[in-house]
């Protein structure tokens, strides 16, 4: 009607936009003069000063509840995962025997990750401990620090320790090693007070069948409780975690195995339906011969 | 504009008009204001107006008419014609305006607002999945869950607001179908009562005295019928009807009675009704090509809703600009573009207050019931808010201002004015009865009278009463019935032997009685007419009892006393009498009417009574408020500018010592020319003066004058009016009743109809109907509007600011990797979870200060959101919402082993799923699952956080500038429901659902629910800070920045 809409130039939005920039008139650059910028950015200062302060009051706060050798909470932890190594993208284990480069890079992971476990670095720096018994180094009111930790020895993992080993951990005869590990927990005692092992198995039927034969080291995949409990990070410098290597001796080629190795402890429950790796892992493998 | 004034003008005024339109036509082609197109269509468009306007049907003799629509006078049309006809024609009611299909109203809920965000996350989550099959045909059907949430949130919110609405249109519909009309037809040569819809063109209908006529009518036998035509033509005086052709025009011809209109009185038996034929129905009667054009008038977009579109512009600018900046942000960080869009929609979802619409419409739907218990029905939810921002309100005169009927407001007897009490119920009396002259006054004003209570009204108050008669009879038969008790038992004693009734010609109306007591056998003449022919006829005059001779001074009291009850605008009636000797007319003298028989002249002048339309007892107030509230208040009427001035003046709509140009001119005895206009407050405009000013002159009008009064204005003047004060930026307001005022009521930001005078063409093109035709409801509704506007802000900050807090988690989560700190479907528990009460229980909260005192907003300065309240809500309390929420989650994560400096950065590792032995701080390592329990428990945490914060905000956002101790921290109850509903809804999400993994949410330790308090404690000081800072500080730099 009456009131028309005055539909705007290109022209004039751009005037609009520049006097809005700045205006020489007012003086103002961006709808605020100058002194109106310096107040607003000096309150922002201030503001965000204050906030920051308050915040990192607050964190330091939150922080002092926090101890620095055990977490407040674990309820979270309460049954330890299994891992295998060598970690791999899709936790499968795929080895192509001609190929040698498909496994070197297993092969190095491998010898990274054992470096630790070689005898002589454990005979300098860790306990001999005796087997079966949990490795308790109790405060008792005075902090006892650093924590000693057991040896385990590579030569433990037998024909998987990797020492002077032609077939690079069976990789290149088709025959690989997988290491079994299971994820640390500070202060449980894993097994309660009852040995624990290792067993692995074929997921199906037809799994079980390519699967064929294999070995575990130490024997029976013994996991003992000398290593246990773990008192973490900053106090158990030298923990040397336990492993179990699996030998796979005659996995049918070209093949893919599922494979899925749990632990057997009186205290571990493998059978959490949500968390597929909660004292179990599951993982394929693979050995593909031309 | 144009086009329609043009139509507006033929319609009510008839050919007359056409012509002045003709003239208007080349004034504004000249101005050059047209298009050639626009006047193409205009010419064409007058073509047919006056084809529409060849209804002969006046000029037709009964037998053409019997002729032309088959039909006869005495036994009227048979069932099975009328039938026919109506199949043919349709019933007889007007169409309702054509509203939008409800199919299109629901589609605009589903693509209005946000939800067009909502949608795009929506389809961007699908998208992603889609892309995500693609690669891995075993990928988590996560983000189509999202997708689908994210729709049904829209569909939800969609159809819960066209609920709402759906419901307050209903309220209105239901109330037009409140009063079904019957009408009396004679069909088959029977007399039956049908519903009026079903008349058709042809039918014999009879109408009795206060019928509505129920279709264009062309009267064939009818005597003394008189119809109300102003809601047609504005014209507020009854017009006489009759069978003969006396116009050109059939809209002034006085054969013709029109659709709706109301039949006032048809003269007593032996006639008793007026017979008619109809000759149109439903929309092609002219009252009905009113109603159709009226709603070609344009809906403008209400205040509301602007302010609500600017605000979904911030709040949509901001989401996609962060949006994108993060998008970008995150390729650049070599994020997979997959994440990034994931990203996108993250920072989409918190950005948009999904609830806040949908909150808004609740909100206006109850300060629309709450209006509506105080008698003003809102049509368009939006138009709650509306009266709260108007600036001025163009008042109609009769029936809005007035009581509309006629009642005795002053005597004049015993050279006295008496006031006499004018107030609905006429309670309080005053004046001095004792006087003798009195008793002889109120004598003749009883006697005198022809009108008469309609039988059966025994129980019904006097003032409520229906009676048959004219105005200005009612208004005396009411006076005197209130001043003397049972007037019909004193018309009884005083028997009438011969009477004269009123006519244009004597100007008087005589009548002869017996006196009531029977020792004096004298007949008693009682007369009353003009004043002016009333004194010709007087050779004395009554004071205190006592018969004097008139003479000169006593004329002249008698006109110092007419011009001063004339002058304030009062319709002024003489009243006197004369006892005739015994022995000239004995007991059994016979009066002849016709021959007068009998004096008359040299009466006995009694006294004067002068009435008038008095104003409702509750409009000065309420224009005193409106005043103070910053309100003009216009009045536009068709009535006479003395009584349009005088009724001004006695409501306070020009103010006791305000003046006009005419009466400075009177005051200091200069021509009017010579006033200085400045001088004037007030002005008084009739419709001849208007339509001689340019609109450059109306805005000068408008803006230099604060009080003013148009009378003599016809329909498309008032839309002219409305017009020049829309364009002095104001929010104009129109109250109306009739058909002619619904152009105006419609061009109206807010057009407001009577709900017991008005026509449903007036309330059809209305906003607002006023259930008690009370203009004080108007002040409620402006009290409400203003108080829902300044809690609309309160709510939309409340629910602005926590959407910093949602925002910021995926900020830092891209930026630093984190891991995420809470997830899109937890946001969307808090924005349609625990927010929503809360923010509606803020509609309810008592305003701050008397918002009656202060000016209504500016259209265009005063926004609903405006940059304080959004940088204010952005920067300072969503912020610090989202440290406290982020002081809670990173207690969370350390307590559990992840200390804030491990979780920097980890985000790819931990959300790998193949990482099953995640190292946390402690050396300890986590498998997947771990991580993502606790990755939920962080997404509870963050949430309860924010929900407490939210009720620090909701506590603070009480105020604006009050600190809310003044305020009452219990004041408004539903506040506390609301904060007891976000605790609840959180304990049951985080307790009670806490085993349902799809919903996200974790048992949260009882302490954790606390480490958000300080914040919120610090949100309340610093708030009581700003506001003091406020009250301290008024206007400065503090105020400027930090007042929204």
């Amino acid at each position: 009607m009456v009131i028309q809409k005055e539909k705007k130039s290109c022209g004039q939005v751009v005037e609009e936009w520049k006097e809005f920039v700045w205006n020489p008139r007012t003086h103002q650059f961006m709808g605020r003069t100058g002194t109106s910028w310096a107040f607003i950015l000096l309150f922002y200062l201030v503001f965000y000063g204050f906030l920051t302060a308050m915040f990192t009051l607050t964190m330091w706060v939150m922080l002092q509840t926090v101890s620095d050798h055990t977490p407040k909470y674990q309820d979270r932890l309460a049954t330890p995962g299994l891992m295998i190594r060598p970690k791999t993208e899709n936790l499968d284990v795929i080895v192509n025997v001609s190929d040698t480069e498909s496994w070197d890079q297993h092969v190095q992971k491998l010898n990274k990750f054992l470096e630790p476990y070689n005898d002589s670095i454990q005979a300098q720096k860790n306990d001999v401990c005796r087997p079966g018994r949990y490795y308790e180094q109790p405060d008792n009111g005075v902090l006892n620090y650093p924590k000693r930790a057991c040896q385990f020895n590579r030569t433990q993992l037998g024909n998987c320790s990797g020492i002077g080993d032609p077939t690079h951990y069976g990789y290149s005869t088709g025959q690989p090693c997988v290491f079994i590990k299971m994820n640390r927990v500070i202060n449980f005692y894993a097994g309660a007070n009852q040995s624990m092992n290792v067993t692995c198995v074929g997921k199906r039927d037809e799994d079980a069948e390519n699967l064929g034969n294999f070995v575990m080291f130490p024997a029976n995949g013994n996991i003992d409780l000398m290593y246990f409990p773990y008192y973490g990070k900053k106090f158990h410098v030298n923990y040397t975690q336990p492993l179990v290597a699996v030998k796979f001796l005659n996995v049918t080629p070209n093949v893919e195995v599922n494979v899925e190795c749990r632990i057997n402890a009186a205290n571990i429950a493998t059978d959490d339906e949500r968390d597929k790796f909660a004292g179990r892992v599951a993982f394929k493998l693979r050995v593909n011969k031309a | 504009m144009d086009r329609k004034r043009e139509i507006y003008s033929v319609e009510l005024s008839g050919t007359k008009d056409i012509e002045k339109t003709d003239k208007e036509d080349g004034k504004e082609k000249s101005r050059g204001l047209k298009n050639k197109c626009l006047e193409r269509k205009k010419n064409h468009q007058k073509e047919e107006l006056k084809k529409e306007l060849d209804l002969d049907d006046h000029k037709l003799s009964k037998e053409e008419l019997e002729a032309k629509y088959g039909t006869n006078i005495i036994t009227g049309l048979s069932s099975a014609q009328a039938a026919e006809l109506l199949a043919q024609h349709g019933p007889n009611s007007l169409t309702p305006p054509k509203g939008t299909p409800e199919i299109i109203k629901f589609l605009k809920q589903m693509i209005g607002g946000f939800s067009i965000l909502l949608w795009i996350g929506a389809i961007l989550c699908w998208i992603a999945y889609g892309i995500q099959y693609s690669n891995d045909h075993s990928s988590s059907l996560d983000n189509v869950y999202l997708g689908c949430v994210l729709a049904l949130v829209v569909i939800l919110t969609g159809v819960f607001a066209y609920y709402q609405e759906a419901k307050s249109t209903n309220i209105m519909s239901s109330f037009q179908k409140m009063i079904p009309q019957q009408a009396l037809v004679i069909r088959d040569s029977e007399k039956k009562t049908i519903p009026a819809d079903q008349l058709v063109v042809g039918d014999i209908v009879e109408i009795k005295g206060g019928d509505r006529v129920p279709a264009d009518v062309r009267l064939l036998s009818t005597q003394g019928c008189k119809v109300d035509n102003s809601s047609v033509t504005g014209e507020s005086e009854p017009q006489a009807r009759s069978c003969e052709f006396t116009h050109e025009s059939p809209l002034e011809t006085k054969n013709i009675a029109f659709f709706s209109t109301t039949c006032l009185e048809v003269s007593a038996p032996p006639v008793g009704t007026a017979t008619g034929m109809v000759i149109s129905t439903g929309d092609r009667t002219i009252i009905g090509q009113i109603a159709s054009l009226a709603s070609g008038v344009k809906d403008s977009k209400t205040p509301i809703a602007i302010e609500i579109e600017h605000f979904v512009h911030i709040v949509a600018g901001v989401a996609v600009s962060v949006g994108i900046i993060f998008f970008i942000i995150a390729v650049s960080m070599k994020y997979h573009v997959l994440d990034s869009i994931i990203f996108l929609i993250g920072i989409i979802v918190a950005n948009v207050p999904e609830g806040l619409l949908a909150t808004v419409t609740v909100t206006l739907s109850l300060t629309a019931k709450r209006m509506a218990k105080k008698n003003c029905l809102v049509k368009n939810l939006e138009a709650v808010e509306t009266l709260g921002s108007t600036s001025i309100i163009c008042s109609d005169k009769t029936g809005t201002l007035t009581q509309n009927r006629m009642t005795v407001a002053h005597l004049w007897f015993d050279h006295q004015i008496f006031v006499a009490d004018t107030s609905e119920n006429h309670s309080n009396q005053v004046f001095d009865q004792s006087s003798a002259t009195w008793a002889s006054l109120s004598k003749i004003i009883t006697l005198c009278n022809r009108a008469e209570f309609r039988p059966g009204q025994e129980s019904v108050p006097i003032m409520k009463k229906t009676v048959v008669g004219d105005a200005s009879e009612t208004a005396l038969l009411k006076f005197s019935e209130v001043m003397l008790g049972n007037v019909m038992d004193i018309r009884k004693r005083n028997r009438k032997v011969a009477e004269i009734p009123f006519n244009s010609t004597n100007k008087f109306q005589l009548s002869i009685h017996e006196t009531e007591d029977p020792d004096d056998k004298r007949f008693l003449v009682v007369m009353k007419g003009a004043p002016e022919r009333i004194l010709e006829k007087c050779s004395t005059i009554m004071v205190n009892g006592q018969e004097q001779p008139l003479d000169r001074s006593t004329a002249e009291a008698f006109h110092t006393a007419y011009m001063e009850l004339g002058g304030i605008g009062e319709r002024v009636l003489g009243f006197c009498h004369l006892y005739l000797p015994t022995d000239e007319f004995p007991e059994t003298y016979s009066f002849d009417v016709d021959t007068m028989n009998f004096p008359t002249s040299n009466f006995c002048f009694v006294g004067l009574l002068s009435m008038i339309d008095p104003p409702r007892s509750t409009v000065p107030d309420a224009v005193t408020k409106c005043r103070s509230a910053g309100i003009k208040v216009i009045m536009v009427t068709g009535d006479h500018p003395i009584t349009a001035k005088a009724i001004a003046k006695s409501v306070g709509i020009i103010s006791a010592n305000s003046e006009t140009v005419e009466d400075i001119a009177k005051r200091l005895n200069l021509p009017v020319e010579q006033v200085n206009k400045q001088d004037a407050k007030a002005a008084v405009v009739t419709g001849m003066e208007l339509k001689d000013m340019s609109p450059e002159q109306l805005d000068e009008l408008l803006a230099n004058h604060s009080e003013i009064v148009f009378a003599r204005t016809s329909p498309q003047q008032k839309l002219i009016i409305v017009e020049g004060c829309q364009r002095q930026d104001a929010v104009v307001a129109v109250t109306g009743d009739g058909v002619n005022d619904s152009p105006a009521l419609k061009k109206a930001d807010i057009g407001i109809a009577m709900g017991i005078a008005g026509s449903d063409a007036a309330k059809n093109a209305a906003d607002m109907v006023l259930l008690d035709d009370n203009f004080a409801s108007i002040v409620t509704g402006v009290e409400e509007g203003r108080l829902i506007f300044d809690n609309l802000k309160k709510t939309i900050a409340y629910t602005l600011t926590k959407n910093i807090a949602e925002l910021c988690p995926f900020l830092i989560y891209i930026i630093a990797g984190l891991p995420l700190p809470i997830g899109t479907v937890t946001i969307l528990f808090i924005d349609l979870g625990t927010d929503i009460i809360p923010s509606i229980a803020l509609a309810y909260e008592k305003a701050e200060s008397d918002i009656m005192n202060r000016k209504p907003r500016h259209k265009k300065k005063d926004r609903l959101v405006n940059p304080p309240l959004a940088l204010y809500s952005y920067l300072h309390i969503g912020l610090m919402q989202a440290l406290g929420a982020f002081v809670t989650y990173f207690t969370v994560y350390a307590q559990q082993g992840f200390l804030p400096t491990t979780i920097l950065h980890l985000r790819l590792e931990w959300e790998n799923d193949n990482v099953n032995d995640l190292e946390d701080s402690y050396g300890q390592e986590w498998t997947r699952y771990q991580r993502k329990y606790l990755e939920w428990t962080g997404y509870t945490a963050f949430f309860v956080s924010i929900m407490i914060q939210q009720i620090a905000d909701l506590i603070i956002r009480k105020t604006r500038r009050n600190s809310i101790c003044q305020q009452g921290l219990f004041r408004n109850k539903i506040v506390w429901v609301g904060i007891a509903s976000q605790i609840i809804i959180a304990l049951i999400l985080s307790y009670g659902l806490g085993s349902i993994q799809a919903l996200n949410f974790t048992m949260l330790r009882p302490q954790y629910w606390f480490v958000a308090v300080p914040h919120a404690v610090l949100i309340w000081v610093y708030d009581e800070v700003r506001k003091l800072f406020i009250r301290l500080f008024p206007g400065s730099w503090w105020d400027k920045n930090m007042y929204y």
